[in-house]
């Protein structure tokens, strides 16, 4: 296998933008990536792009990019990183040399803007009443039963991750809040109130990857793949607990290991935070602290932009927005800023490692969809 | 009175005693599985067989909705109730403020409407505080 690396990031402008088609989002995303790959369009091979309708042939075409290997990707939240996943796995086998990323998502033309995602017919839970708010507010009387973790805790997360969104010129709402603001916040799913899930977001994101040999031909900087995991849900029967994810566990565990490096390791975690509550769970299957401990990292406010061990610097999906499946490709983007020293006034001081999470759809009788693990380093 | 249809057909029964829910048992490993698998997930064997659930568990975890999912309008409660059979049931609640819902407490369930149909009226199963 060969080592791969990331020479190009670049993401549209994130918010609600009815006006702009995935096309023109996609377009935008592109042509940042390549500028700051410092490549054209011709010298790519092969390209992976998330949705269904020929999503990277509709968006590459209009920047000079045809008659190549094109792949359309669909794992929803995890979409983004399974396309990143799919570039990278070429590259690594040695069927191409350079290769490109696309997410994209337009949510406020899709019939379920401002709405919640409909459950299919056959999803006997999403006929019954479960919703995307339902599951997490679920699992927070759970950590709040089990662990102790107070509204409080969750809209700390939540005043948080808009913090950093304020420090970050691409985030969809660049606006303080409170703990009370949060609280006192429409409520969605007791205890969640509006500002505790993320917002419908229209954006895309797009990263440019090569093989290691060839890397310094383009830049001084090539940001190393070090692991990549990506996993499907286990029955949910077999794991009673749900606020312990083996999904989320077992993919960290995969990725760590091929990476070489351990969660002591990381200095810089972008995760998947639909909810604000959810973002606990996460630090304790990535190994940040110990299981049970996410609302002890909370209060020590260790996961802020200076503090130990940043988790969401980017502002997250709270507060940066999340068209869903171009997120796995923008968190990825936000990594490699913060490896290079480019993330501005939200840069990680001396940045080496860092890692990329995101968790995508709900299936009935599965612990959820997919969830993915990239790990990176300069 | 219009006519009433299941939710969904082999989920539960109309018996003397109440609603019951509807599992089966993997008769090689004894796993229950709920909604019916069609063969066992943890073995693969094949020889199922068919076993009523307890009416009554423990509250594992809920949330009350406060925007309209497919069915519900708000507020609806809805949650996981843990059976004795060692099965987590996803179910919706019966809200009422004379019977607060609370991790752990003692759950029964009932048959009950749980939407209309164009002329029919769905049934299905709901979990209320124990009596």
């Amino acid at each position: 296998m060969r080592e791969v690396a990331v020479i190009g990031v670049g993401q549209s402008v994130f918010g609600k933008l009815p006006e702009k088609s995935v096309v023109e989002l996609g377009r935008e995303a592109v042509v940042a990536a390549l500028k700051d790959a410092g490549i054209g369009p011709k010298q790519i091979q092969v390209a992976y792009a998330t949705q269904a309708g020929m999503t990277a042939q509709r968006i590459l075409k209009e920047v000079g990019i045809a008659f190549i290997e094109m792949v359309n990707v669909e794992n929803a939240c995890a979409g983004g990183s399974t396309a990143f996943r799919g570039v990278w796995k070429e590259i690594a086998d040695g069927r191409y040399d350079i290769g490109i990323a696309v997410g994209v998502q337009q949510m406020t033309r899709s019939p379920i803007a401002g709405r919640l995602i409909p459950p299919g017919a056959d999803d006997l839970e999403g006929q019954l009443g479960l919703t995307m708010p339902g599951i997490f507010a679920i699992l927070a009387r759970r950590q709040m039963a089990q662990y102790g973790s107070t509204v409080e805790d969750f809209a700390m997360v939540s005043v948080k991750n808009h913090h950093h969104g304020c420090l970050n010129p691409y985030a969809q709402y660049r606006k303080e809040f409170t703990v009370e603001d949060i609280l006192n916040s429409r409520m969605i799913c007791e205890p969640i109130t509006l500002l505790q899930c993320c917002p419908n977001t229209d954006g895309a994101a797009a990263a440019i990857l090569c093989s290691m040999d060839i890397a310094r031909r383009y830049t001084t900087q090539p940001i190393r793949v070090l692991g990549s995991a990506l996993l499907s849900g286990d029955y949910r029967y077999l794991h009673d607990d749900v606020t312990t994810s083996a999904l989320g566990s077992e993919t960290a565990r995969r990725a760590y290991e091929m990476a070489g490096v351990g969660p002591e390791n990381i200095d810089v975690v972008e995760l998947h935070d639909a909810f604000a509550n959810e973002e606990m769970l996460r630090y304790e299957e990535l190994g940040l602290c110990p299981p049970g401990e996410g609302t002890r990292l909370v209060r020590e406010k260790a996961t802020w932009v200076g503090g130990r061990i940043p988790v969401n610097p980017s502002g997250g999906l709270l507060a940066l927005g999340h068209p869903l499946s171009a997120s796995g490709v923008r968190n990825v983007g936000e990594i490699v800023l913060h490896l290079r020293g480019q993330a501005g006034e939200r840069q990680t001081p001396g940045a080496k490692v860092g890692l990329a999470h995101m968790l995508g759809g709900s299936v009935e009788g599965l612990e959820a969809g997919a969830c993915s693990v990239h790990i990176l380093a300069r | 009175m219009s006519e009433r249809i299941p939710f969904r057909k082999d989920t539960f029964a109309e018996t003397p005693e109440g609603l019951v829910l509807l599992a089966n048992r993997c008769r090689s490993c004894g796993q229950v599985f709920f909604p019916k698998a069609v063969f066992c997930l943890s073995c693969l064997g094949e020889d199922m067989e068919e076993v009523k659930l307890s009416q009554r568990g423990k509250l594992y975890s809920y949330t009350v909705g406060h925007m309209p999912s497919m069915h519900f309008q708000p507020p609806y409660a809805i949650g996981y109730v843990d059976l004795p059979e060692g099965v987590k049931v996803f179910a919706p609640l019966q809200l009422s403020e004379n019977a607060p819902l609370e991790v752990g407490m003692e759950m029964e369930v009932f048959l009950d409407k749980l939407w209309d149909q164009e002329e029919q009226e769905v049934v299905g199963y709901r979990f209320r505080p124990a009596r």
